[in-house]
């Protein structure tokens, strides 16, 4: 039991400051497909950086774990701007922008990351290999039964990240600005007529989305597999894009969303493990967020409101 | 100081191919109504948004309170003072009244001392108390999507003065509301003025600038045609200078021989997205030879009637009957070739394909059958071959022909498409929905003469329109449609224009029973 | 219309100038990286062959990687024309060729029966795919990228079960072979002193080409199609069955994906790797894109990913440049020609106000 709530949280935290990110992106009315690009740029800058300063540390520190936090935080951000450029500056078609900047940010992590390996390690590899995370309990309550599971071998990142949700949520649903960026996915007509660059506001969405997709792509690189490669490309973009539809737009549902699917899957997991089937009847499990997902739809779908200007080119001539 | 509040001189915009605004100067002074009339397309919407700081003119100033200004953006006419209520109301549906109005200049609370964050309760406080001070009662926590548009109209109101505007423009304020909202709105605007606001209101409607305009400028075709004041000139010679010549009110039209019964509606009812039943209960019927005319307020309903006949939207109760046979369930293909003509209200998004050929949509609704195509294949010659008789016939220009891309095509010229398509289907029924809505007047002639030909031949036809001139001029018989209700159905001869008007108000035929 | 036909071609050069930026900066000589590209696909002679291999051994062996690209950016482009994102052409693509494989590929049937089953039952395994999920979209009113991708992933982890419990090869890792009687490539078939591989779905690809054309351009369901995709209220308007008509497109797209899927993993390849999703599918979109959305234009575009993607693994061993520099250059390419659209508005406006 207490498996599945310590690997159910360490899974879906990460998805869930994703899927943050891909509802600021989308609640400003930006079609964000590309959050599976970002998180692995992100990534694979994170990464980059924990492997240079890594000689500088004991094995042990955390430091440069949450430096590689930092940048990839950062390198999400960075790349963001590329989905920004081409869907508010140059209006381009928002879902092939994101195909493309998903294509783009595969194939030149791969390059680099061998290229760098290559000509500044000397190694032929495709892979940067990041330390082990060190995990942490926090004394006393976990000692609780069922709910002190939450608090027990807790990687570095989930008590961030829990920190940034909640300053994301906070700034979403009670700050002026929220409100601005929110009104810019109902209509951004309006906030032009209320003085307010529409451009502007998208821009910051897009670039909060890339940061914390980044974010995401890092805390998924140290915990699945403690390193950075290709691997990272496997489709947490996507799930935490499923999560956001599931939870319809909103950042408490989309919370429930993430819960569900990491507890479906560290669930799915550990059951496989007690039946001893093997591990190949995992991939069943992983199929589970998706089909909950299409049947949410088809059942409820009438109830499940994507923002009303999502998608749309904002032209400030036409009404 | 100048006695003015506003001065434009010389202001001159060009867009790509029309000259906009021509050298148009206009001054106003503070806590007057000034109106600006003009047709569609005559400029006026351009002259204020400039104003508004939506554009920058190409040439001249414009001086408020006797200092000249380059306004660059709304923002900045917002700080000057000038507000503008747009005809398509900007405002965030999922939102409550005091979150629209706030936004952009939102009352902030700290929370914990460093948070900055939305001050909700003053902002509904805030709301309150401006709605009261000026008789514009809201509720600050309804949502916008749960109120009507003339209490949408209020916030937009609300959202100028909630920025200490001084200067109000109102585009088009009445298109979107009923006889009743209209009154109380122009008692709106009264107040406004009392309290000492500059009232700018741009309109095509010389019954409203009659009404409580003290003075009216005329815009014809991008040029300034003259100042006038409202209380010493009649709405006729309003409107003649509004057109630039003299109005021809009168279409030529033989005498009407009807014939059979085409197009039978009985009890139609038919309920909108929000299952609010936006026709009522109509039932009329046309016959072959007859112009049946729908006349009423925008907004009442006539859009639906016209969807639901052509099949674009279910009815929920009632029949519809076409040349004697029940379509109420029929698809939209099968009306069509059962012989119906439908010219809709939005030529661009409904009535053409705008990124297809000319050739590909004078054929959109025939292009499935013999000479267009063979089986399932087209037969790419005939549609060029059809189309250039038809642009000879109907004089429709474009540039490259029978290849024109739709979009590139002037709105007069996309109107004679549809048009030429519809009429030449040879239906029995043609259903004209706002047929000349933003044309210029020898495009309205020619529109005019077109459907009065038809209806010499025999066609049946179902005309729905805003304008109550087109209405007296065109039809045989009248059917006035108020709240989804058809009010009221008598031969043309037998209504003036003054109680079609009434009954459009639904206050018709009040005194004939007292 | 045709003037603006230039823009993918300026989109190429831009992006060749941008990659060669790069290569020089790593201090490899660009012009020859490119020329071991063309060289790598068979489209310019190699210093040296290894026994039984020329020019025209690599030239089959690119046209192999060029079926499934063609393909599955045709599947793009039919969706794209009846305004509908085919995001899915991937997990289309796994779907129906892992139907093949379960069904004719571990048979015993004779080539003669095996090859046309295999691609039958491919088009419509795709189609079956892509018209749930325009059924979907015209049902339940789901958005088809949406529905396309829980598809991509739903169709990726239950093939991949399927292989892990029942048909992997445990030292491969993957699915195991195919016979060679389905497989749609004919491998190292000796012409004259040449062993090459002969790809029968390249004329498969072409037929589907021409096909396309003639669909759009001159059936009435193409007609329909471009209506709809264009304009939807106004097809509706004329009597165009707008949800069917979307359905039918993606069933079409479908079937093309699952063409390409069979190429791809019974031609191309012979065995399915479990957990992964091809990248073609994704690519596709791009290729649909740089050709300008017509099919014609798909030829050329998808010639030229194909000629980057095939002939990098010589440039790498040659120039000493990265293998995934190719894949790189292709996303400057995507990148560049997404902006495409803008350029051309920024073009019409100038022109108009001249």
């Amino acid at each position: 039991m207490n498996t599945i709530i310590i690997d159910g949280l360490s899974f879906a935290l990460p998805l869930f400051i994703m899927a943050i990110g891909g509802i600021y992106c989308e609640r400003s009315g930006v079609t964000n497909l590309a959050i599976e690009g970002l998180q692995g740029f992100g990534a694979f800058c994170g990464a980059l950086f924990a492997v240079c300063i890594a000689p500088f540390f004991a094995g042990d520190s955390p430091v440069p774990f949450y430096l590689a936090m930092i940048f990839a935080f950062l390198g999400g951000m960075l790349f963001s701007l590329l989905h920004a450029m081409l869907c508010i500056r140059f209006k381009a078609n928002q879902v092939i922008s994101g195909v493309v900047i998903n294509i783009l940010a595969m194939s030149l992590t791969e390059f680099m990351t061998k290229q760098i390996n290559a000509s500044v390690f000397q190694a032929a590899s495709n892979k940067f290999v990041l330390g082990v995370s060190a995990r942490v309990t926090v004394p006393g309550i976990s000692a609780v039964p069922v709910l002190g599971a939450v608090f027990t071998s807790l990687y570095p990142f989930e008590p961030v990240i829990a920190l940034i949700a909640f300053i994301a949520w906070y700034v979403l649903y009670k700050t002026p600005f929220g409100l601005h960026l929110r009104a810019c996915g109902d209509n951004p007509h309006a906030v032009d007529a209320a003085g307010i660059e529409v451009g502007r506001v998208r821009l910051i969405a897009v670039m909060v989305s890339g940061a914390l997709s980044g974010l995401g792509g890092i805390c998924f690189a140290y915990s699945i597999s403690a390193n950075f490669s290709s691997n990272i490309y496997s489709g947490y973009g996507y799930l935490a894009i499923a999560a956001l539809i599931f939870g319809n737009w909103k950042i408490l549902p989309t919370l429930g969303a993430c819960l569900l699917f990491g507890f479906a899957r560290s669930g799915g997991y550990e059951l496989v493990k007690i039946l001893e089937m093997p591990s190949s009847y995992q991939d069943l499990v992983m199929v589970l967020p998706y089909v909950l997902t299409l049947l949410m739809l088809v059942f409820f779908g009438r109830k499940n409101h994507s923002p009303r200007a999502l998608g749309v080119i904002y032209d400030k001539g036409a009404r | 100081m100048s006695e003015y509040i506003i001065e434009m001189n010389h202001i001159t915009k060009r867009f790509p191919g029309i000259v906009a605004n021509d050298d148009i100067s206009i001054q106003i002074r503070k806590g007057e109504i000034y109106a600006i009339l003009g047709e569609n397309g005559a400029g006026k919407s351009t002259l204020m948004s400039m104003l508004f700081g939506m554009y920058e003119p190409d040439e001249g100033e414009i001086v408020i309170r006797g200092e000249k200004v380059r306004i660059e953006s709304p923002n900045h006419a917002t700080r000057l003072n000038i507000g503008m209520v747009h005809q398509h109301f900007k405002l965030v549906s999922n939102y409550t009244i005091a979150e629209n109005i706030v936004m952009g200049m939102e009352p902030v609370k700290k929370t914990l001392g460093i948070f900055k964050s939305l001050d909700q309760r003053r902002a509904n406080e805030e709301i309150r108390a401006l709605s009261e001070k000026f008789g514009l009662e809201v509720d600050p926590t309804k949502v916008i999507e749960n109120i009507n548009v003339s209490m949408q109209q209020r916030v937009e109101i609300l959202k100028m003065l909630y920025r200490e505007a001084e200067i109000l423009i109102f585009d088009e304020p009445t298109a979107v509301l009923t006889p009743q909202e209209i009154e109380f709105l122009l008692e709106i605007i009264e107040g406004l003025r009392r309290d000492g606001k500059t009232i700018i209101l741009i309109t095509h409607k010389l019954e409203e600038i009659k009404k409580i305009a003290d003075r009216c400028a005329i815009l014809c075709r991008g040029k300034l045609i003259d100042v006038l004041d409202v209380k010493n000139t009649d709405t006729k010679t309003m409107a003649n200078l509004m057109v630039g010549r003299e109005v021809n009110f009168s279409v030529d039209k033989p005498e009407a021989h009807f014939g059979e019964e085409i197009l039978k509606v009985e009890h139609l009812t038919v309920q909108n997205e929000d299952k609010f039943e936006v026709v009522k209960d109509v039932s009329f019927s046309v016959r072959g030879g007859e112009i049946f005319a729908v006349a009423g307020v925008s907004g009442n309903g006539q859009v639906e009637l016209a969807d639901a006949v052509a099949g674009l939207l279910k009815p929920s109760h009632g029949r519809i009957l076409l040349n004697g046979k029940d379509i109420t369930h029929s698809s939209i293909r099968s009306r069509n070739l059962e012989g119906m003509s439908y010219i809709p209200e939005d030529r661009q998004n409904v009535g053409l394909v705008m990124d297809m050929s000319l050739s590909d949509n004078l054929a959109l609704k025939n292009y499935f059958e013999a000479p267009f195509s063979r089986g399932a294949v087209i037969e790419g010659e005939e549609f060029v071959r059809y189309s250039d008789g038809l642009i000879d016939k109907y004089d429709i220009r474009s540039g490259q022909g029978s290849d024109t891309i739709v979009r590139s095509m002037s709105g007069g010229n996309q109107q004679k498409a549809v048009i030429a398509r519809e009429i030449e289907l040879d239906s029995s029924l043609l259903i004209f929905v706002q047929p000349t809505r933003g044309l210029d007047i020898g495009a309205i002639e020619n529109i005019h003469r077109q459907i009065v030909e038809q209806r010499n031949k025999g066609k049946a036809v179902l005309l729905i329109s805003l304008e109550l001139d087109e209405v007296m001029n065109l039809a045989d018989t009248i059917g006035v449609i108020y709240n989804g209700k058809i009010e009221k159905i008598a031969d043309a001869g037998t209504l003036t224009p003054g109680e079609v008007g009434e009954f459009m108000m639904g206050v018709g035929g009040r005194h004939e029973k007292a | 219309m045709k003037k603006h036909d230039w823009i993918p071609v300026f989109t190429v050069l831009l992006s060749l100038i941008l990659g060669a930026a790069v290569i020089a900066l790593l201090g490899k000589n660009p012009f020859q990286a490119y020329y071991n590209l063309l060289q790598g696909s068979g489209l310019a002679p190699k210093a040296s062959y290894a026994g039984h291999k020329g020019m025209i051994t690599d030239f089959t062996s690119f046209l192999n990687a060029l079926t499934p690209m063609l393909l599955a950016s045709l599947s793009v482009l039919i969706a794209l024309k009846a305004g509908l994102f085919n995001i899915g052409v991937s997990g289309q693509m796994l779907a129906a060729a892992f139907s093949a494989t379960v069904l004719v590929g571990y048979s015993e049937l004779p080539a003669v029966l095996a090859k046309p089953l295999v691609i039958l039952i491919g088009f419509i395994v795709g189609a079956l795919v892509g018209g749930l999920v325009g059924f979907l979209r015209h049902r339940f009113n789901i958005n088809e990228v949406v529905s396309t991708i829980m598809c991509n992933y739903i169709i990726q982890y239950v093939v991949s079960f399927f292989i892990n419990v029942f048909f992997v090869d445990p030292v491969s890792r993957q699915s195991k072979n195919i016979g060679a009687a389905a497989r749609l490539t004919l491998v190292d078939v000796a012409v004259g002193d040449y062993k090459m591989d002969i790809p029968f779905g390249i004329l498969l690809a072409v037929v589907v080409v021409a096909a396309t054309v003639f669909l759009l351009g001159k059936t009435t369901l193409g007609f329909e199609i471009k209506a709809v995709g264009f304009g939807s209220r106004a097809a509706e308007y004329a009597g165009i069955r707008v949800g069917r008509t979307r359905v039918l497109a993606m069933m079409l797209s479908g079937g093309m994906a699952g063409l390409a899927g069979v190429t791809y993993y019974l031609g191309y390849f012979a065995s399915i790797q479990p957990r992964v999703l091809a990248s073609t599918g994704y690519d596709a979109i791009a290729v649909a894109l740089l050709g300008n959305s017509s099919p014609i234009g798909i030829i050329f575009s998808s010639f030229l990913i194909t000629v980057i993607s095939k002939g990098s693994t010589y440039m790498s061993s040659t120039a000493g440049v990265q293998a995934e520099m190719a894949s790189a250059l292709t996303g400057f390419i995507l990148l560049i020609s997404a902006c495409g659209a803008y350029v051309r508005e920024k073009i019409n406006r100038w022109k108009e106000n001249r």
